[in-house]
């Protein structure tokens, strides 16, 4: 069982590894397409083997092995992987979603000079995204954490030139490395506490309460914070939307479906851990339900099409974390799914109006794109039709599980909150909908290119498991595919029907309000019109998160700065660096007077010195 | 009848003389004479202090055969002295001491 498993569960991100340095050295080569025949081999290969490892993980419920990389005194630095179902979903979201991106990319990035580049740096992300959700230890995931952080970081500073896409990068990286930093802090307290990195092994002794709570507490809130930066939850969630600087595919792969998920994942990995205090599952269901709804305030107002996902993005993680809050694994990870398949149909989508508009993406010079682009506005309807929770598609299926996995783990209220966020959600999307294909602009709209066979194929093909997987998930527990039984260990629910047409009933109020708000004119002064103007002002400064922090960095920790700066002039410059010599050099004025460069008073010196020296010790021996 | 003080009053002669020289003298020769002064002042104390200890008399010629040694070692040693003088000299074209104050602070 062993060897073979070994074998499979290496293989992924092994293969996107050699990929990677492949395409490095490559990428350079005409034009960079060695690099991106690289790149896509080992990624469809990837997807080829993880059917294998399926059906090798079904017959043995899972698969794990190990080897020692190091060993210290009793300590062993292990180097490992584990396979469960919750993997196994995770590797088919990221293999799926990046074979199709990459192949959508080799469209869209055509004319691109750095090409090459592009797929060299997405074999990387891909292998290390693969390594972080095979790792059974901690450090190791830590390592792919970090990695996928750089990946992340290159590709959204992919158009380096452009000061704005390197600022993001570089806001993305500062601000997922505070979370890093209390990630590393809780990773090393569970270390100290049990004196292992493996994750199962740290379960097993939480759950048998060999971990002091303050411990369990401590280090689950510092992991908490970890995946909050990743996953871009309130209030680090300011990187998200200005990583949309790097291009759309790397958006839909990384900013939506993939990476962003790792914090989901690390909550979900460690929700054992997690469930023992309620503290923390209470801090989870707190910041995921407050990015839920924030993040769906924000995305209503936003003019920028891929903003507008990426605070979506931002909401549905937050709904995630919501579910994992309450217990409601299965439906985190469902939703997971359902999200990451229809969001990446989204970008993709919006890189094909973008393109289309030779670059634009700013919604309100869209507009009635439904003849013009035909194909992508159905599939665009699509990915929001599943996302905003509407039967029968797989989104709303998984909103319909967290509903009820939330209302067992916490109550009613909880539920109103999320109904509020579906309206929310169905609100956006249906304003994103109508104002790029539906509404007439003002502006003139001319399709510079129509997308090509690369930016169509994938497209669709990304639509079947959206409309597949709702189907599946609706033959909730008997075994038509089993999708629900079949990956899922923790907690199920069932299928409810109040719940179900209260969050259809929910998804369609927000569809209708949106048709009213772009439809009816209502007059300047009316008192509705007066109080959205007040709200909408709030919104568009994205509730004074980026205001806050930007007086936080100005006031704040540039004063502590300088004052910093100032004791390193002061005191180390001046007095400690150049004080020293300082010292020597009127020390040496006061001696050398005394170096006349004259033997005879050297000798002179010496000799006075010396019989000094003689008598005294001359007087001892007498004395004594 | 010589005594061991004779030797220690002809030695400390010697040495005051020595000392006198280093520290009075500006030609550099007569300084390093001064030295050798000194040196064979303590030669002078060594043959006092082994002829009149009461040894045996094979061991008592040992002090003398050791200040043969002094005396060859010293006479190498000057001949290197000289010769740094004499490169002294071609570098400042003086021996005078007192001219010769290039290390002074």
């Amino acid at each position: 069982m062993l060897g073979i498993a070994w074998s499979l569960s290496w293989v992924l991100p092994a293969l996107n590894l050699i990929a990677f340095l492949g395409a490095l050295a490559t990428y350079r080569i005409k034009k960079g397409i060695v690099a991106a025949g690289f790149s896509l081999v080992a990624i469809f290969a990837a997807f080829v083997v993880f059917w294998f490892l399926v059906s090798e993980v079904l017959e043995n419920g899972f698969l794990s092995d190990q080897m020692t990389w190091f060993q210290i005194a009793e300590t062993k630095i292990i180097f490992g992987f584990y396979v469960d179902r919750l993997t196994l979903l995770l590797l088919g979201l990221i293999t799926f979603v990046a074979l199709i991106v990459q192949v959508y990319s080799f469209g869209y990035m055509k004319k691109e000079p750095r090409f090459g580049w592009f797929f060299t740096v997405n074999a990387f992300f891909v292998a290390s995204m693969l390594a972080l959700v095979l790792a059974d230890n901690l450090l190791f995931l830590y390592f792919a954490w970090e990695l996928v952080g750089l990946g992340s970081y290159l590709l959204i500073g992919f158009w380096y030139e452009r000061r704005s896409a390197a600022e993001a990068a570089k806001k993305a990286f500062i601000t997922t490395r505070i979370g890093d930093v209390a990630l590393l802090i809780g990773i090393i307290v569970l270390f100290k506490s049990t004196g292992t990195f493996q994750i199962s092994t740290i379960i097993d002794y939480a759950q048998s309460g060999l971990i002091g709570s303050e411990t369990i507490l401590i280090a689950s809130i510092l992991i908490f914070l970890g995946a909050m930066g990743k996953s871009a939850q309130v209030p680090f969630h300011v990187w998200l939307p200005d990583a949309m600087e790097g291009p759309t595919p790397v958006s839909a792969l990384i900013h939506a479906a993939t990476m962003v998920v790792a914090g989901v994942y690390l909550v979900t990995r460690m929700l054992p851990l997690f469930e023992i205090s309620s503290t923390t599952m209470w801090v989870v269901t707190i910041v995921g339900m407050s990015s839920f709804l924030l993040a769906a305030c924000m995305a209503m107002v936003m003019h920028d099409i891929k903003r507008v996902l990426a605070y979506s993005t931002i909401s549905h993680l937050g709904l995630m974390m919501f579910a994992l809050g309450c217990g409601a694994a299965s439906a985190a990870v469902v939703h997971l799914l359902a999200h990451g398949v229809g969001k990446a149909i989204l970008f993709l989508c919006s890189g094909n109006v973008s393109h289309s508009l030779d670059g634009e993406t700013n919604l309100m010079k869209m507009g009635g794109l439904l003849k013009k682009l035909p194909l992508t506005a159905v599939l665009f309807l699509i990915g929001s039709i599943s996302l905003a929770g509407i039967f029968p598609l797989a989104g709303f299926f998984s909103k319909d599980e967290i509903i009820s996995g939330v209302l067992d783990g916490r109550g009613w209220f909880f539920v109103g909150v999320l109904l509020i966020g579906t309206v929310l959600s169905s609100l956006y999307l249906a304003r994103l909908w109508i104002l790029v294909f539906f509404k007439n602009s003002q502006y003139q709209t001319e399709v510079q290119h129509q997308p090509n066979v690369f930016m169509k194929i994938p497209l669709i093909v990304l639509a079947i498991p959206t409309v597949v997987f709702g189907i599946s998930l609706a033959q909730f527990n008997n075994s038509f595919f089993g999708l629900h039984a079949w990956f899922i260990e923790y907690s199920q629910h069932h299928f409810n029907f109040l719940i179900a047409i209260l969050s259809t009933l929910a998804a369609l109020l927000g569809v209708f309000i949106a048709w009213v708000m772009i439809f009816r004119k209502f007059s300047e002064n009316h008192l509705m019109m007066i109080t959205f103007k007040r709200i909408e002002h709030i919104l568009i400064r994205k509730f004074f998160f980026d205001d806050f922090y930007q007086f936080v960095i100005d006031k704040i920790i540039l004063i502590v700065a300088n004052m910093v700066a100032l004791l390193d002039r002061k005191l180390v410059n001046d007095i400690l660096v150049d004080g020293l010599p300082k010292l020597v050099y009127s020390i040496g004025r006061i001696v050398r007077v005394f170096q006349s460069g004259q033997i005879s008073h050297y000798a002179f010196a010496m000799i006075f010195f010396a019989s000094l020296i003689f008598a005294g010790w001359w007087l001892l021996v007498t004395n004594t | 009848m010589i005594d061991l003080v004779h030797f220690q009053l002809a030695s400390a002669a010697l040495f005051s003389i020595g000392i006198y020289g280093v520290l009075a003298r500006r030609s550099s020769i007569l300084v390093l004479m001064s030295i050798e002064l000194m040196l064979n002042a303590v030669n002078v104390n060594l043959i006092g202090y082994s002829s009149f200890t009461d040894f045996g008399m094979d061991h008592r010629i040992l002090g003398q055969i050791f200040v043969i040694f002094i005396i060859t070692v010293a006479a190498a040693e000057f001949a290197l002295a000289v010769a740094i003088i004499l490169r002294l000299y071609r570098n400042l074209s003086t021996v005078n001491i007192d001219e010769i104050s290039s290390l002074k602070g």
